[in-house]
């Protein structure tokens, strides 16, 4: 009986296994396919493989995670205020059912500061004001968490840089940010092969702008 | 042993489940095949995107009965069984549209929307605030679109034909009784709400849902904003006074407040006026608002505004202008509303609010005093109910208790005298909205009133639809009976008299995409039971007066074409007569121009960190009665045209910091609104007439405004 005890335990071990491997091989296939996707269509499909696997596994933020990021990059790639706005639906709506999975999970939250910031490029006049203080304060919650988030840091800097250039003020603050974020991302040791890792391009070519 | 056999034994298995390939083609209820639609299997890994054609194919290592979800964004999930078996599936699946809240047809005749930013609107509360000439004055700003005439010594709505009282305000959906602050005679007054309270504006001319009553003409629907995000203390220097306000937010709920000091008395003293004013306008304004999440979907709000203002003025007689008589007025104002809003399951919500108006104006003639005090409350519920996507049903209820007195000092009998009333009004509405396709909408209802006052009740349909055959553009009609009590000067003295009546036809066209809007609208409205009483006595009053008014608005706005800049572009086309109140005959009313056009352009300005703002104004000339002339000739002199061109400049030089300047009337015309005659003769056996003109011909202002909060890269801009 011990026998099969331990063989049943290890057939157990062996699924569960199995279904991980699966998990990260499927995971990792399809952010690679978020990181290159050359158009909406491409990401979409993407999008739709997040979607499945976020169905299948139940318990799992991280495709959430991605499927917000996905159609966070289709809104930047229409120029369509009304399609922008209907991916950036898409966008919250998946990064709130990866909330109600991990509630204080930083990556989460900078994503979600990350919709916001991308409503203002909609309509920079009309929604400027309101978005760009909720997508503000929204990075601020995610440092909070995790202040070593380099993704949360990253937007933040961009966010700020934005502003200031607008307004014609100096950008120091954010570069200094954008610096800081740059050391984040060279100290960042993924906790999973499936965790964030995307974001270091975006600081460089920040830094590049603030020489 | 045995166990670990079956082990092997199952294992070896395993690679002799067959896959089961699933294929075929997904389309809209056209045929049309929709790209980038997601299949998959429920509870697994497996799973495809359609093609650019709409055709898919795949293979699923499961087996047996699953669930096969095919969904894409605009369209409602379709949910097929099928039994993998290792048989391939073929499977056509036609996709049903959702009803789009972005982008589908939407009830549009008569109305004019600020705010649900998501959706394409006309106007956004920011171009509100922005609009130069009108000095962030709600009215002011609406006053540029089509359908309103300007009537530049009131300061008030006039939409299409109607009077000003024919315009009601609401607040979170509860009635605001005098919504407009004093002023001088002839004067325009402000609206009493700023526009930044505000996260949402439906103004309407027409047509409007049978959850509003008691407004003849339209109605401006305020819908204030939600729960505050951040600390901040914004102040305000102006050149007529000084503001400070602090907004403070927890977890869960947001409280703001602001007091505000008015005082135009430096002004006057270096800006020269044509009123003689004893003591020019000062008052002080207290508000605060409150804001609570309760539970998920919970939202209850309470807004409080408390107001005294004071001035005190010399009337000059028309036949002889050394006659002068003081008038002092001091005019005490609260407003306190609070509502409550919730969603009881998926498909059903309810809100209700309670709401308290108080105005009171003391005046004083030459040291004869005399008091005017309206009280109202109103309190309202109504429940929503979705059916199903297409189909959606709103009713309520509300009670409106409204108390007016006046009171003046009789000098011949040497004591006060008093007239009253209470009306109290019960109403009942209910509504259907039912989307036949994302192409189609139809809105009726009807609203029942019982009003205790004159005893009488009523029922009103309403009705629109909205029809969208192409992308961008659509169709649209409404039709609606509305009525409205007499204002207080005429109920005091017959309460038993009637309310008025208005039936609204419209048809209207709009093309709106991201940037442009193109805009139509055609009308004819007809009055009934208007106040009616001889020229001679006043107190004969009768509801025999009727009236008419049809004419012909046209909107554009694009924000497009020319890089930062952003215009719009209103004309309004009148022609309206009435028989009512003193009138010999059917006649234009004094009030109505045939033709309002007006200009507004934006431009920011990077290089300068400036937004600049020019409004031109026009409308055609409003008839005026000269009692030299027989009575035939009743209100058929014309003033002269109006014409206005007002700037305004909004400087940020730093995040959190704006400059702002607005100049009206830059080329100083002399408008003339009208004529006013003596009420005697002179020794020529003349009446003598006195035009009415502005005050001053430009309004000059300075502001500077200030926010400081930890995140630096708020301002005031959505305030001003």
């Amino acid at each position: 009986m011990k026998t099969s005890n331990t063989i049943f335990m290890m057939l157990l071990v062996i699924t569960v296994y199995a279904n991980d491997e699966k998990y990260v091989e499927q995971m990792g296939k399809q952010i690679q396919n978020v990181y290159t996707a050359k158009s909406i269509e491409d990401l979409q499909i993407a999008v739709n493989a997040f979607d499945r696997i976020a169905n299948a596994e139940k318990s799992k933020w991280e495709p959430y995670y991605y499927s917000a990021f996905g159609s966070i990059m289709m809104a930047t790639r229409t120029k369509d205020a009304t399609k922008m706005d209907s991916y950036l639906d898409q966008a919250l709506a998946s990064v709130e059912k990866g909330k109600a999975l991990a509630p204080n999970e930083s990556e989460l939250i900078a994503m979600e500061g990350f919709v916001y910031m991308i409503r203002v490029t909609v309509d920079p006049a009309s929604r400027g004001a309101q978005y760009s203080g909720l997508a503000m304060q929204t990075f601020g919650k995610a440092l909070a968490i995790n202040p070593n988030n380099p993704r949360a840091m990253a937007l933040m800097a961009q966010m700020q840089f934005g502003t200031a250039q607008f307004f014609g003020s100096p950008t120091t603050e954010a570069c200094g940010m954008a610096t800081k974020a740059l050391a984040l991302f060279e100290n960042q040791k993924p906790a999973s092969p499936v965790a964030p890792a995307w974001g270091k391009e975006m600081v460089t070519g920040l830094l590049q702008s603030c020489k | 042993m045995q166990t670990l056999a079956t082990f092997f034994f199952i294992v070896m298995m395993t690679p002799v489940f067959s896959q089961t390939r699933i294929s075929g083609k997904v389309t809209d209820a056209s045929g049309e095949g929709i790209p980038g639609a997601n299949l998959s299997i429920k509870d697994s890994y497996d799973g495809a995107s359609s093609a650019l054609d709409g055709s898919f194919s795949f293979t699923s290592d499961e087996k047996g009965s699953h669930t096969l979800v095919i969904s894409f964004v605009g369209y409602k999930a379709h949910i097929q069984p099928v039994e993998l078996t290792g048989k391939e599936i073929v499977l056509n699946i036609v996709l049903k549209e959702e009803i789009n809240q972005l982008d589908g047809v939407v009830i549009s005749a008569g109305s004019f929307t600020a705010g649900e930013e998501k959706r394409r609107t006309i106007l956004k509360p920011v171009d509100i605030a922005m609009t130069a000439g009108a000095t962030a004055d709600i009215a002011g700003a609406l006053n540029t679109l089509p359908g309103t005439q300007k009537v530049g010594e009131t300061g008030r709505l006039f939409v299409r034909g109607g009077d000003g009282s024919e315009t009601r305000t609401f607040i979170d959906g509860m009635v605001v009784l005098d919504a407009y602050g004093p002023s001088a005679p002839n004067t325009p007054s402000r609206g009493r709400f700023m526009p930044f309270m505000f996260k949402g504006t439906s103004f309407s001319t027409g047509g409007y849902s049978a959850e509003y009553g008691q407004a003849l003409s339209s109605a401006l629907v305020l819908n204030s904003k939600d729960k505050a995000e951040m600390n901040q203390t914004d102040i305000g220097i102006l050149s007529v006074g000084a503001d400070v306000a602090h907004t403070q937010v927890w977890d869960r709920a947001s409280v703001s407040g602001k007091v505000q000091y008015t005082n135009i008395r430096p002004y006057f003293n270096l800006i020269n006026q044509k009123i003689d004013w004893k003591t020019p306008p000062a008052s002080l304004e207290a508000s605060a608002a409150y804001r609570q999440q309760v539970g998920k979907t919970g939202m209850m709000k309470f807004y409080g505004n408390f107001n005294q203002t004071d001035y005190s003025l010399y009337n000059h007689d028309i036949l002889d202008p050394s006659l002068k008589q003081q008038l002092d007025l001091t005019n005490r104002y609260r407003y306190i509303n609070g509502s409550y809003q919730q969603e009881i399951s998926s498909t059903w919500s309810v809100r209700g609010g309670l709401s308290y108006s108080y105005n009171q104006n003391n005046t004083k003639t030459e040291g004869v005093p005399a008091t005017e005090t309206e009280a109202g409350l109103h309190s309202k519920f109504v429940f929503e109910h979705s059916f199903n996507e297409q189909l959606e049903l709103r009713f309520g209820s509300e009670y409106f208790y409204r108390n007016y007195e006046a009171s003046r000092f009789n000098t011949i009998l040497n004591r006060d005298e008093a007239v009253s009333f209470t009306e109290p009004l019960l109403s009942t509405f209910a509504e259907a909205e039912y989307f036949a396709s994302n192409k189609f909408v139809v809105k009726a209802g009807a609203r029942f009133e019982s009003n205790q006052l004159n005893n009488q009740n009523s029922v009103d349909p309403r009705v629109s639809l909205a029809y969208k055959p192409g992308k961008h553009g659509q169709f649209a009609v409404a039709y609606g009976t509305f009525r409205q009590t007499p204002v207080n000067q005429y109920v005091r003295v017959n309460q038993q008299v009637s309310p008025e009546k208005a039936e609204h036809f419209i048809l209207n066209y709009q093309v709106i995409t991201d940037r442009k809007t193109f805009r139509v609208e055609t009308y004819y409205k007809r009055y009934n039971q208007l106040i009616k009483y001889p020229g001679s006595n006043p107190y004969q009053i009768t509801n025999e007066g009727s009236g008419y008014a049809k004419g012909l608005d046209i909107f554009w706005r694009d924000s497009e074409t020319i890089k930062n800049v952003d215009y719009w572009v209103s004309y309004s086309y009148l022609n309206t007569e009435r028989d009512y109140l003193n009138y010999p005959h059917s006649a234009v009313p004094s009030f109505a121009s045939a033709h309002n056009f007006s200009v507004v352009y934006k431009h920011f300005v990077p290089k300068i960190k400036s937004q600049l703002g020019f409004t031109y104004s026009y409308t055609s000339g409003r008839p005026y009665y000269d009692p030299n002339q027989s009575q035939d000739k009743f209100n058929t002199s014309k003033t002269p045209y109006y014409s206005d061109l007002s700037a305004n400049i909004a400087y940020l030089p730093k995040n959190n910091l704006i400059i702002y300047f607005s100049c009206t009337n830059l080329l100083g015309r002399d408008n003339i609104f009208g004529y006013e005659y003596s009420t005697l003769t002179n020794v020529e056996g003349v009446y003598v007439g006195r035009a009415i003109r502005q005050a001053a011909p430009r309004f000059l202002f300075l502001g500077v405004f200030i926010t400081l909060s930890k995140n630096k890269s708020i301002n005031q801009l959505p305030n001003l």
